[in-house]
């Protein structure tokens, strides 16, 4: 990729500024004749040798049939260069965004491309440390093309330099154009892969050390008997009468409440204490409990939903 | 097969291996047989192993099977020395590329090298049929590349995906025709190669050799390809279209061949005369260095010279097309002296051979004192008995004159020429045999003579006095139909019917004239044409600047032809893009991104806009996006358009 400097350093003093200057890459934009690049791919730059040869051959010899060969192979290739522009050219790139995602997972960012032209768009491809997944613009179109952005820490990030590309009709030629989106998009905090029990009530200490799920005060009900429960638990008469063994089961209430108090989280680092929150939150919701997050003096909650789940993560995030 | 691979679909290999058999057909034909064999075979086993999805073999045995084709090439042909031997092993080398054909650059380096194929097929044969070749490679190349690429982006095929890749590559190739005919006529050509081919190379060569041996197979008598054209004012007489190449002096009793001497001495000047011809040749490239032209000749191609038998060698050997102007003067008298030296060396034979024919001589001499009636005694002689004219070869013995002149009988013009030299030598005349074309098909509507190496000739010049050297052909006195009609058709049978050779001429007016408008464009050609085109002597500098301006003035043309190619063809659209195009010079246009309607919205309060663009836009956001509209409504439409912006008035 061209994009791919020796000099780190000057790069980032001279190459950057000038090319942002001179594409003004933020989105929505229309790519236009400044903002598009077009140079020979490796297969391009083996066909030139290859014409070089035949070339040099033909002109040697006078051979005026392998010159005209020469000549319209390259006459294609320079059109194709051409076609290469014209396939990207007049695009609208709207917008892009990405779902969020927790930290260490790949990102999926999605451009929507207008395609305002007659012309049907070939094979073009968003590329940024990887290249997505090719796509057709039909005519009068939208269409999303999408890139996986390498993963990211938790907080709100931008995509940074983008480009998409095209090497339609033939692969010689690779015509981009860079953009840089101003919309951020969120990356939640990693949840911890082994996280300590949940908190109970208030939050003080974690909840006693439980042997199964089922465990609680409250009767629950009847079940089948499995391997590992209790004798005291066996419910004898009503095994009795269904003739196979049953236990009674146990809950703790449904609508208890559990703060998560990150300051109380029980780790040494910030970050550790937000991602065993994260994964306490995540625990939480699946288990369908009400929970209240609490961030210094900020509450969040008491809530039980995706929605709530999704403020709770975007807190801890933006931390 | 690694398995981080994924195997090549089978639609773009198929493209690429038909592409690639297309681009090596003609090469194929001219290898040996049992190495285009295993090439095909290869590009079918490729083919298979895609439809079936065989695994490709490993590493070792591809090596094997690669070794073991080079060694048949080289078996086959002997060595690896030559440009068939070079382009030979490029095809096998393609092939034995299917064997390992695994990834899409894979295929794109095949495709590529395929042109690469048709460039260097140039160098054998530039007829005019090889044109339906380029294009024919040239398409299904660029459609193979076009399929590679909708592979590499994914694309499923649509069906019809064959003629549509192939009506593109056709478009493609119709765009490039303006910058490649540009470049044809503008690039700068060498006057002079760089370099030259070693004689060694020269493995293609056709026409008449530098020895005669009779007996020989008569390979160049049936060999119907033309050797050269000779454009004419005016037709010469019959017995004066002998067109003289190498000229053969030493004798060993089986072979004729040059001698040093001869050749290398330069020829008298030729002045010019009364009754000369002057003539266009446009000589085939046959590999070797000879040049045709009538006796004598007064002028000297260019980087060629004229020896004291009037040979005409290039310095080069004759690889392209070369066209060439001649004079010549029938009335010279090349020799009225004849030096000791020359005589000696015209009148040397080995020792002890064809005792019978030195028996003839030797009573001859005694019979005629005088050459000329000696001469024509033996013409004579040649015509009454029974020899017989005919292409059949046989085998000539120790005595092989002896064995032609009276037990044989039969032959062809190799056998008279020899038999006749040898005869005349014996009987103490000094002669040597030249050989060259007689005759020449006329092709009267475009003033040409079309010399096929069918009519290759052999014939014998004697020196006589006060004469010199004097052409006398012994054929002639045998069939003399051959000196009045050419010799394809008094050698009979091998030539076809006659309504093929006459669409053969007729063709070959359509040939000649590709020959002299674009195999002939040189150096100088390209001088004159700037030279006509009212532009002075351009140096090469001036050339490329030429030449890069021409180039970019036609791929700006180009661009704006595809720029304008991507307005709509549907005329609502059309108009809603000149009515954008219109608005965004007053700046009124829409913002990126901005729906038509946001933008209507937007600009409902400007007064250059009016409030009846909203009604606009809502009739355009009805005629595109609604259910159906009418025909009435959209040229409604367009009209309504048109007076919008209000303020561009």
């Amino acid at each position: 990729m061209a994009n791919r400097s020796v000099f780190p350093r000057l790069r980032a003093r001279l190459f950057d500024p000038w090319l942002k200057r001179r594409i003004r890459p933020a989105l929505p934009l229309t790519l236009a004749y400044r903002r598009i690049f077009i140079l020979p791919t490796r297969f391009g730059f083996m066909l030139a040798l290859l014409m070089a040869a035949m070339f040099i051959g033909s002109l040697n010899f006078n051979n005026n049939m392998g010159l005209a060969t020469t000549f319209i192979v390259a006459a294609v290739a320079i059109n194709s260069m051409l076609l290469a522009f014209r396939n990207i050219n007049g695009l609208e790139l709207r917008h892009g965004t990405a779902l969020p995602v927790y930290a260490g997972d790949a990102i999926e960012w999605q451009l929507t491309i207008n395609n305002p032209g007659m012309i049907r768009r070939e094979g073009l491809t968003l590329s940024a440390a990887s290249v997505g997944p090719p796509g057709n613009i039909p005519a009068n179109a939208s269409a999303r093309l999408a890139v996986t952005l390498s993963p990211r820490p938790r907080g709100w990030h931008k995509p940074g330099r983008l480009r998409l590309e095209t090497t339609h009709p033939l692969g010689l030629f690779r015509a981009w154009a860079w953009f840089e989106p101003d919309t951020a998009f969120l990356v939640w905090p990693a949840p911890a892969n082994h996280a300590p029990p949940l908190p109970q009530g208030d939050g003080h200490q974690p909840m006693q050390q439980r042997n199964s799920p089922d465990d609680g005060d409250e009767f629950h009900s009847l079940r089948r008997w499995r391997e590992g429960d209790p004798l005291h638990r066996i419910a004898w008469k009503a095994s009795q009468r269904h003739q196979t063994l049953l236990s009674r089961d146990f809950r703790r209430e449904q609508s208890q409440d559990i703060s998560i108090h990150l300051s109380r989280v029980p780790a040494a680092s910030l970050e550790n204490r937000i991602s065993i929150a994260t994964a306490w939150i995540l625990r939480a919701r699946s288990q369908n409990m009400t929970w209240t997050l609490h961030i210094g003096a900020r509450q969040y909650g008491p809530g039980f939903d995706d929605r709530h789940k999704h403020v709770c993560l975007r807190a801890l995030a933006e931390l | 097969m690694s398995s981080a691979i994924p195997r090549l679909a089978t639609a773009p290999t198929a493209w690429t291996i038909a592409a690639l058999l297309v681009a090596a057909f003609p090469h194929l034909v001219a290898m040996p047989p049992p190495v285009a064999v295993v090439i095909l075979a290869a590009c079918a086993w490729r083919l298979a192993a895609a439809v079936r999805s065989w695994a490709l073999p490993p590493g070792w045995l591809r090596l094997v099977v690669s070794l073991a084709a080079i060694g048949l090439l080289l078996v086959t042909l002997g060595g690896l020395w030559g440009r068939r031997a070079a382009t030979a092993l490029l095809c096998l080398m393609l092939g034995m590329k299917m064997l390992e054909l695994k990834r899409i650059r894979d295929l794109r380096l095949v495709a590529s090298v395929a042109l690469f194929l048709v460039a260097a097929q140039f160098l054998f044969n530039e007829r005019l049929i090889y044109l339906v070749y380029l294009i024919a490679s040239v398409l299904t190349v660029f459609a193979a590349l076009q399929r590679i690429q909708q592979y590499e982006m994914g694309q499923q095929p649509v069906s019809g995906n064959t003629r549509r890749l192939l009506a593109k590559s056709a478009a493609l190739l119709a765009a490039a025709a303006p910058v490649a005919v540009i470049l044809f006529l503008t690039f700068p050509r060498l006057a002079e190669p760089l370099w030259g081919l070693p004689d060694a190379a020269m493995d293609d060569r056709t026409g008449l050799s530098d020895s005669m041996t009779p007996g020989s197979i008569a390979e160049l008598q049936i060999d119907s390809s033309p050797a050269f054209r000779a454009s004419f004012d005016q037709q010469p007489p019959p017995d004066q279209r002998y067109w003289r190449g190498p000229v053969f002096w030493d004798f060993d009793g089986n072979t004729w061949s040059r001698a040093p001497q001869p050749s290398r001495a330069p020829a008298p000047p030729v002045p010019p005369g009364d009754n000369d011809y002057s003539y266009t040749i446009q000589l085939e490239p046959h590999e070797r260095r000879w040049m045709f032209a009538l006796d004598y000749p007064v002028d000297t191609p260019d980087k060629a010279r004229i020896s004291a038998d009037f040979q005409i060698t290039r310095r080069h050997p004759i690889t392209t097309l070369t066209q060439y102007s001649m004079r010549s003067n029938p009335d010279f008298v090349d020799m009225p002296e004849l030096p000791a030296y020359w005589r000696r060396l015209a009148l040397r034979l080995p020792e002890d051979r064809n005792p019978r024919t030195r028996k003839m001589a030797d009573r001859l001499r005694s019979q005629f004192d005088d050459d000329r009636e000696l001469i024509e005694h033996v013409l004579e002689w040649l015509h009454n008995e029974p020899f017989y004219y005919s292409l059949e070869s046989a085998p000539l013995g120790r005595h092989g004159v002896d064995e032609f002149l009276f037990d044989l009988r039969v032959g062809y013009c190799e056998y008279y020429a020899s038999a006749f030299a040898v005869l005349m030598r014996q009987a103490g005349i000094p002669a040597r045999v030249a050989t060259g074309y007689l005759g020449g098909h006329w092709q009267s509507g475009a003033n040409y003579f079309l010399v096929r190496h069918s009519e290759a000739h052999a014939w014998v010049e004697v020196w006589l006095e006060g004469r010199g050297w004097t052409r006398v052909d012994p054929t002639a006195a045998v069939s003399s139909e051959r000196i009045q009609q050419g010799l394809a058709t008094a050698g009979g049978g091998s030539t076809g019917s006659s309504w093929l050779r006459t669409l053969q001429n007729r063709y070959d007016r359509l040939q000649r004239l590709w020959n002299s408008w674009v195999l002939n464009f040189n150096a100088e050609r390209q001088q004159s044409m700037f030279q006509f085109a009212g532009l002075p002597n351009i140096p090469p500098a001036g050339l490329t600047i030429l030449m890069v301006s021409m180039l970019g003035g036609a791929a700006a043309l180009l661009f704006w032809l595809w720029m304008h190619q991507s307005r709509s063809r549907d005329p609502v659209q059309r108009a809603w893009q000149a009515l954008v195009h219109r608005s965004r010079r007053l700046d009124l246009g829409p913002l990126a991104g901005e729906t038509p309607a946001a933008w209507a919205k937007r600009l409902s309060a400007d007064q250059r806009m009016g409030p009846e663009f909203i009604t606009l836009v809502s009739d355009y956001c009805g005629i595109r996006y609604g259910s159906a509209s009418d025909a009435a409504q959209q040229s409604r439409f367009i009209k309504a358009s048109r007076s919008f912006p209000a303020g561009k008035q």
